[in-house]
């Protein structure tokens, strides 16, 4: 007896290292996690990048601003649309051009339609992410194909769109492509009511995400988080409100926001945010202005000397392009600023104290897209 | 004690509201295709393969200019009326992402792209296609879509 509590007490516990990634199927692209562990208890996570990298930045030092348009559709490709309109506003503000107002309409439709698929993506692959395997996965992705359709049908391709253009849009909206919208907006009213009844309401779902991976307003800030992510730790703010661009100020919204900042307060404001972006398209395929919103992508530009930075509203948050001119047909430096890498910054913070099997939830609600963190 | 049944209760009508809305669905109509013996019909704008409409080609090289990410080449020669044509039109599809941006610059639409979208290849060599050859994308063609 005296033996055995002797031997118990040299016993001792050990905090271990564990690697999550760079192949695991919820880091969601090739993502490194080194998580210190005790037991099932995570002490803190490092993260390591570049698995991905491609030079973007620098391969765009060598192309015209028309060529580098198709490489901005592979930074956050679940949104090519809305990267493509940000680094169109970029350049378009260097060089000083002004659009039409029926492109600036064609272009928030597009950028909203973009913003409900992803996050459709975003809530789908969070709840396979909770283990409610398939279900609500398969829906989202019905629904999303739907959008992926009407931009297939416009541009020509499902996921890297090439759409926007300096000045303009590459083509036009066909009275079928506007009445496939019209019938969208009907039918995705609908079916956001059964993500309420599936997800919303399921107790197992409201378990695991309620508390789970709390978001402190200040701490958000202090990372730099934007998009969705800062909203559901309740600061109001977004940029199609607050600096509005290519005509938002025309269209009547609400920014939802969350109370606690978990990661069920990230995954509501996603939901609400779907419902916005509706009311925003209906508006602005109602009210349509006439004239020509295409460009000819032959157009090249040279840019002046100076320096231009423009900032828009991602699904994932703030992305910003900065673009510095020497008066010759290529960028002097292009800068890109990534909303998910401030946001996947603040996952060591998060983690800190939750079970191994929340830091997946954690993930999952931060909806990261590694394609423009590494970029 | 009351709790637990609470809970309990809750759940069952969180799990009977799930189930609704997957029972709504039973009577959707079906939108799986059994690939590869179904397809969807490709969009008129799909961007393919890039093709050439050989004779229709003035030899201006806007296309090569434009390109991103510089996968086309072309040489020229003089015909014997001394005019321009093509000698060769090399286009390298490991390089291509596909953008449309020669289909868009081609002012007589000579290059374009067409609607072939299986393109995997156990050999590299395929991928470095010759424009000028009638019979490039013969290999590409699945049988099942003729
Ligand atoms: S589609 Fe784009 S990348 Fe491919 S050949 Fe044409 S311009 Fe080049
Ligand atoms: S742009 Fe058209 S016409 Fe000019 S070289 Fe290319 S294919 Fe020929």
């Amino acid at each position: 007896m005296e033996t055995a509590l002797k031997e118990s007490k040299c016993i001792t516990t050990e905090e271990f290292l564990i690697n999550m990634g760079p192949q695991h199927p919820s880091t969601h692209g090739v993502l490194y996690l080194e998580l210190k562990l005790d037991g099932e208890v995570a002490l803190g996570c490092t993260v390591h990048l570049g698995y991905l990298h491609r030079g973007m930045e620098k391969i765009a030092e060598s192309r015209t601003l028309t060529q580098f348009i198709p490489f901005t559709d592979r930074l956050d490709y679940i949104a090519s649309m809305n990267n493509n309109l940000a680094f169109v506003l970029a350049a378009e503000k260097l060089l000083g051009l002004e659009v039409n107002a029926r492109a600036k309409y064609i272009r928030v439709v597009i950028a909203e339609l973009n913003r409900i698929a992803s996050h459709l993506l975003g809530i789908g692959c969070f709840a396979q992410d909770l283990g409610a395997f398939a279900t609500p996965l398969f829906y989202c992705f019905r629904d999303r194909e739907k959008i992926v359709d009407i931009f297939n049908e416009l541009c020509g391709n499902r996921l890297t769109y090439n759409y926007m253009r300096i000045g303009g849009v590459q083509f036009d909206f066909t009275k079928e492509i506007e009445i496939k919208i019209k019938e969208f907006i009907k039918y995705m009213s609908n079916k956001v009511n059964d993500y309420e009844w599936l997800l919303s309401g399921n107790v197992i779902f409201l378990a695991r995400t309620k508390n789970v991976g709390v978001l402190l307003k200040e701490v958000a800030i202090n990372y730099g988080v934007t998009g969705p992510n800062l909203r559901a730790s309740g600061v109001k703010w977004d940029l199609r409100k607050d600096e509005p661009y290519s005509g938002y100020e025309n269209f009547q919204f609400d920014i939802p926001t969350g109370i606690n900042g978990d990661s069920w307060d990230r995954y509501k404001v996603k939901l609400e945010e779907i419902k916005e972006s509706l009311k925003i398209i209906e508006q602005a395929i109602g009210a349509l202005p006439e004239g020509d919103p295409t460009v000819k992508a032959g157009r090249q530009h040279k840019l002046p000397v100076g320096e231009a930075y423009m900032r828009s509203e991602n699904p994932r948050g703030e992305l910003g392009f900065y673009i510095a001119g020497d008066g010759s047909f290529n960028p002097y430096r292009l800068k890109i600023r990534p909303p998910s890498f401030s946001n996947l910054s603040v996952i060591a913070e998060l983690v800190k104290g939750c079970k191994i099997a929340d830091v997946v939830c954690i993930l999952g609600s931060l909806d990261i897209v590694m394609g423009e963190i590494d970029r | 004690m009351k709790k637990y049944f609470q809970n309990i209760a809750i759940g069952a009508l969180s799990l009977i509201k799930g189930l609704v809305v997957t029972f709504k669905n039973i009577f959707c109509p079906k939108i799986t295709l059994q690939y590869p013996s179904e397809r969807q019909s490709m969009a008129e704008r799909f961007r393919g393969l890039v093709d050439l409409r050989v004779n229709k080609c003035i030899v201006c090289s806007q296309c090569v200019r434009i390109c991103p990410t510089a996968c086309l080449s072309l040489s020229a020669k003089l015909t014997e009326e001394k005019k321009k044509a093509l000698e060769s039109f090399k286009y390298n599809m490991e390089l291509c992402c596909f953008c449309g941006l020669c289909e868009q610059v081609c002012p007589v639409s000579a290059v374009y792209l067409n609607k072939i979208y299986e393109v995997a290849s156990f050999n590299r060599q395929d991928l470095y296609i010759d424009l000028l050859n009638p019979e490039k994308y013969v290999k590409f063609v699945n049988p099942a879509v003729k």
